[in-house]
């Protein structure tokens, strides 16, 4: 269903603001005293135009797109989930602690279902402390991030630390709970599959399914929800609940593909950077998969300028927090008065 | 006679780590008064944080480095209120946008200053504050006397606030802006002015935590070290009800919690001390769930103010 | 008497609207000057031109004989100009005193100093019979005490003209005699006042002389001894009102929904409506006259599962004793036009057809295991385009770019498809223009005419008169009838409708 007013104004408003961006970000680069055309050039270089570039951007896309998707489907129904962080841990502790338990036959779905139901559950207080008590949930989620890495830490020092109780990890994961490497000599696994998977399954969801378009209508206005006999504060808690499964099986998803053990800090700071992606694509699910693209080089690149070129990696976040506020800035331009 | 100087102990430190929250929920109270939400603070505090260390470091003086630190708050919650504010995006969004700009920020500048350099060079700390007299009282003057001059300025500035919101006409109009722009604009009060003033002043205080919690408690920068005490510092605002000495008493309360976790992790060594790092987190979630049903936020926060005319 | 405030030639012009024409009005001081008129009569636009919320697009305005043109509320005011609203604009939680003085800081420019004030907020608050403490949070205040505050707020200013917004709509009996007695006073001491009203009692009540609003411009002006009542409402309503009535004669049929001992209020509010008992009958219309904001909107708004009762019961036929919401009411055959089109009825940066399924989506055939099924939406928004004639490019354009009007008729046309049985209709007809108001009243009448009940909310009683079967009115917190339309007069339910 076309639900978006688009025109040409819009593009060019966009490219007004990426051009802004785009100066802003140069401008951070010449303060800290490097060339902004370098800084592009190994950028590119190092994570487009090589083949190990090129596949790390992708081993970094994938969590990223399945966390965006979750993003995009609570901001959505205007239920602002930063908690992605917590609920991707979440997710991977209990798909690990339950992988050793399951039947080979079923280790690898297994190990992904656990990982949607951690993250589901974990998101899912959140949702129901906001659709039952109205406590806001950008408070609760962010500090179930933090009491989430605690848990994390824990885990990995306490009862799920490897067996020889040397470093802070837990075992590596029976081989059947594993996704097998995609690209032999890279590290790009199976995740893009599922991650491509998942777009396709929550673009279904929110442009096809009475769900997502339940969804749609709370997020604009929970009046005329209620009007359209749309049981809203239900559909705030489904939100979260998806939402933060999304953000579940991408955590299950990197220790599968990617580390095979829990460790700590596995993910760092990708729950907010899944915000980003999903602004970026404007909590659209089709084009998450893109964003997720563009930061992955965004952070695959910054690594690279940091080794090469010695501009500090955490620029990073600079670049990200520009997009941000270009998109808002795109929202506040393509903005017009819906007439009385 | 080791209980009482444990709990001496306890409620000294208690007030110390209160008082970096305890400025960005006054500052925080102020903008959600007038009715703007910002959950940037955490970004905000950490440039605070990275700024208030540098300055300190570059004016050889905390104080220089506070009024850096507060200058740098001031532009990026105005940065929060022209988008907010002028540019009418949403404020959530907005905030999000600021924690993310303020990680890159101080981490991106820290590297850059001091950071780069081996070991940083030690931020002269705020001198002890001991008030003559006072300070050698037993028991008390331990508690509440010997502490540096930002906690007493943090509890000063409880009582200002709410003083000054009661009892001056800037107070009543932040407070009716807040409440019912539209009945404040038909009174004539610049309704936008209001609204950048406050924001304003909330990035200066978060910031001036932040300056506290590195130059001070922590006694130096590092990356992420406001690890949450943004958002701990909204849900003292919302568990305060939004009236600053209420406020005071949640932040302290925090603040308990952080210093009794740090103890208790001595005293019991055989529970995992992960479990009570978490305290404070879950003592905030818990905090929210209390007061939901009393909650009655400033009825226009977060909402936009279009003129009828 | 020289007159105080004058006004000369306003004249208003919005897109499509002639709100002002010409508008010419004086008033002296210590004189009460009411300006009539129904909804839509330019009444609001007289007003906020005197409150410097607009500017005229032509004419004068005069104060003491000297041509001024107040910008803002405040340089109204500073010319003594105060203004009560009729949805106040007050603070709640801030007590009488700060309300009064806020904006006003004479007596201190930084410092609050009640006391320096106390004397005269007293003073203020007795000679206006305000009994609650200057100390009183607004908030818990009724409705006539915080009016009273809104008129103290003006004077506080030294008002000499002081404008009263529909100041009785949401009055009961004993507090609009309350406020009679206050304006007199005001009146005795030399303030002007100007009373906006639609009430026939407010004028006969108080005021020295009437001006007479239709279409825009002043049909009339009397003086309030020598005139009748029913000479006014000929005026106001434009002639008689001897109506063509179209109808068919249905009889109606058993009860859909039976209303009992219903006491309605808003979370948090005060009871706006009580003791309301009646029957919606399959192939009637029931109207529910009134001025606005006495109730009708959360009577609707309970009849549609969206509000709880406060007390008593409604019971749908229907429903077989489910628990009634909106979305079962829907499934079962209720529509639902809003009074508050944009608040509720459609999300305007959605398309067309969006917006149809934004209510149909759980209606059968309109998904199918869970997924949305295009078809049946789009075909049934293209229909509803070529029967309700709306104007628009396509099935997807977003809805917030049509004319409200255009709007109105797509709601309206969904609505009617919801209502196999039932429909409840809230001003289903303003903002249109005559050809498209009579095609709506007679889907109206053809829903009935096929065995459906209408409840019609209208504050337009030729409308009332054209289509209804039985007729209700909502006044001071109760529902007064249900009567048959032919048992009653027009000047009776009128009369009703500003006691």
């Amino acid at each position: 269903m076309d639900d978006r007013v688009t025109d040409w104004r819009g593009g060019l408003g966009m490219a007004a603001v990426v051009a802004a961006g785009l100066i802003i970000a140069a401008l951070f680069v010449l303060a800290a005293g490097k060339s902004p055309a370098a800084v592009f050039r190994v950028m590119l270089g190092h994570a487009v135009a090589t083949g190990p570039g090129l596949a790390e951007v992708m081993v970094r896309a994938v969590p990223l797109c399945l966390a965006g998707l979750g993003v995009a489907v609570a901001f959505r129904c205007n239920v602002f989930n930063i908690g992605a962080d917590g609920q991707l841990v979440v997710g991977a502790i209990l798909a690990t602690a339950a992988a050793a338990m399951l039947p080979p036959a079923l280790a690898l779905v297994g190990f992904l279902v656990c990982g949607i139901i951690g993250g589901a559950a974990y998101g899912g207080i959140a949702g129901w402390l906001k659709a039952r008590f109205g406590v806001s949930e950008i408070i609760v989620t962010i500090m179930q991030n933090y009491i989430a890495i605690q848990l994390l830490t824990w885990m990995v020092r306490g009862p799920m630390q490897e067996k020889m109780g040397m470093f802070p990890r837990s075992d590596a994961i029976p081989g059947a709970a594993m996704l097998d490497i995609l690209v032999t000599g890279t590290r790009v696994h199976w995740g893009i599959v599922i991650a491509l998977a998942a777009t396709g399954a929550i673009h279904v969801l929110m442009r096809h399914a009475s769900f997502g378009f339940q969804v749609t209508v709370v997020g604009r206005n929970p009046l005329v929800a209620r009007f359209a006999g749309i049981r809203d504060r239900r559909i705030v808690l489904l939100a979260m609940l998806v939402s933060g499964g999304l953000a579940g099986l991408a955590g299950a998803v990197e220790i599968a593909g990617l580390h095979h053990r829990l460790q700590d800090d596995f993910a760092p700071g990708f729950g907010l950077l899944a915000i980003a992606v999903a602004l970026l694509a404007r909590l659209e699910p089709l084009a998450v998969p893109f964003s997720a693209l563009l930061f992955g080089i965004l952070h695959v690149g910054s690594g690279a300028v940091q080794r090469e070129i010695g501009l500090p990696f955490p620029v990073v976040w600079i670049f990200e927090a520009i997009v941000i506020f270009g998109c808002l800035g795109v929202t506040a331009v393509g903005r017009r008065k819906v007439t009385a | 006679m080791i209980d009482t100087l444990f709990l001496v102990g306890l409620a000294a430190s208690a007030l110390r780590f209160a008082t970096p929250i305890l400025f960005a929920a006054l500052g925080e109270t102020m903008a959600q008064r007038s009715g703007v939400l910002n959950v940037g603070l955490e970004g905000i505090m950490l440039v605070g944080a990275f700024a208030g260390m540098v300055g300190a470091v570059w004016t050889g003086s905390p104080w220089g480095g506070l009024v850096i630190a507060m200058a740098c708050g001031m532009a990026l919650a105005g940065l929060h209120a022209l988008f907010c504010l002028t540019f009418r995006v949403d404020q959530i969004l907005s905030g999000i946008a600021l924690i993310v700009l303020g990680t890159g920020l101080s981490g991106f500048g820290w590297r850059l200053t001091l950071g780069g350099t081996g070991t940083p060079p030690k931020a002269p700390p705020f001198p002890r504050l001991d008030l003559p007299g006072l300070s050698d009282l037993p028991v008390v003057g331990q508690i509440l006397f010997q502490h540096q001059p930002m906690v007493y300025l943090g509890i000063a500035l409880a009582f200002a606030l709410a003083w000054f919101l009661r009892r001056t006409t800037w107070g009543l109009e932040i407070r009716a802006v807040g409440e019912n722009p539209a009945a404040a604009d038909a009174a004539g009060i610049g309704v936008l002015a209001r609204r950048y003033g406050c924001v304003l002043f909330g990035g200066a205080m978060a910031a001036a935590g932040g300056c506290y919690l590195s130059v001070s408690q922590v006694g130096g920068f590092v990356e992420n070290m406001v690890s949450g005490r943004g958002f701990i510092a909204i849900a003292c605002v919302v568990f305060g009800q939004w009236r600053p000495l209420r406020v005071l008493c949640a932040a302290l309360l925090f603040g308990a919690a952080e210093a009794a976790q740090i103890r208790l992790q001595l005293i019991a060594p055989h529970i995992p001390y992960q479990l009570f790092v978490m305290m404070p987190y879950v003592v905030a979630v818990a905090a929210l769930v209390v007061v939901a049903r009393s909650t009655r936020l400033p009825a226009a926060l977060g909402r936009p103010f279009v003129p009828d005319r | 008497m020289a007159a105080l405030l004058e006004l000369r030639g306003i004249t208003k012009r919005y897109p499509g609207v002639l709100a002002n024409d010409d508008v010419g009005l004086t008033v002296a001081a210590g004189e009460v000057v009411a300006v009539l008129g129904e909804n839509g009569a330019g009444k609001s636009t007289v007003m906020n031109v005197i409150a410097g919320l607009i500017r005229p697009d032509a004419g004068d305005m005069l104060i003491d004989g000297r041509p001024v043109r107040p910008r803002s509320p405040r340089e109204a005011a500073a010319l003594g100009v105060g203004m009560v609203h009729q949805h106040f604009k007050l603070v709640p939680t801030m007590t009488v005193a700060e309300n009064i003085v806020l904006g006003d800081y004479r007596a201190g420019r930084l410092l609050l100093r009640p006391a320096r004030n106390a004397a005269r907020i007293d003073g203020l608050c007795a000679e206006l019979g305000l009994a609650a403490a200057p100390g009183t949070p607004v908030g818990d205040l009724d409705l006539g005490a915080r009016q009273k505050v809104e008129i103290a707020k003006a004077l506080f200013r030294d008002a000499r003209i002081l404008i009263l917004d529909e100041p009785t709509a949401i009055l009961s009996r004993q507090e609009c005699d309350q406020l009679y007695e206050i304006i007199r006073r005001l009146a005795a001491r030399g303030v002007a006042v100007v009373l906006i009203s639609h009430k026939l009692d407010d004028v006969f009540a108080v005021c020295d002389r009437v001006y007479v609003m239709r279409g825009g411009r002043v049909v009339g002006e009397r003086r309030v001894a020598d005139t009748a009542r029913d000479d006014l409402v000929r005026l106001v309503v434009g002639g008689t009102l001897d109506l063509p009535r179209r109808r068919t004669g249905a009889a109606p049929g058993a009860p859909l929904v039976s209303v009992r001992d219903l006491a309605l209020r808003r979370p948090g509010g005060p009871i706006v409506l009580q003791d309301v008992s009646f029957d919606l009958r399959g192939g009637e219309v029931l109207a529910v006259a009134g001025v606005e904001g006495n109730g009708q909107a959360e009577l609707i708004e309970a009849l549609a599962g969206l509000l709880p009762p406060a007390t008593g019961r409604i019971d749908y036929g229907f429903l077989h004793g489910r628990r009634p919401d909106a979305r079962r009411l829907r499934q079962g055959g209720l529509g639902h036009v809003p009074g508050d089109r944009h608040g509720m009825a459609v999300l305007g940066d959605l398309s067309l057809e969006a917006n149809v399924m934004l209510t149909h989506f759980h209606m059968p055939g309109f998904a199918r295991a869970g997924l949305l099924r295009r078809q049946p939406a789009a075909s049934l928004t293209e229909g509803l385009i070529g029967r309700f004639e709306v104007r628009t490019p396509s099935t997807t354009t977003a809805i917030g770019r049509l004319s409200g009007g255009n709007q109105q008729k797509l709601v309206v046309g969904r609505e009617l498809n919801h209502a196999t049985r039932v429909l409840l209709a809230a001003h289903p007809t303003r903002g249109l223009d005559l050809r498209t108001i009579a095609f709506m009243q007679g889907q109206l009448l053809d829903h009935r005419d096929r065995g459906g009940a209408v409840l019609l909310v209208s504050s337009d009683l030729a409308e009332i008169w054209r289509v209804a079967d039985r007729v209700m009115v909502a006044a001071s917190g109760r529902l007064r009838g249900p009567v048959a339309i032919d048992e009653v007069t027009v000047e009776e339910v009128g009369s009703w409708m500003t006691a």
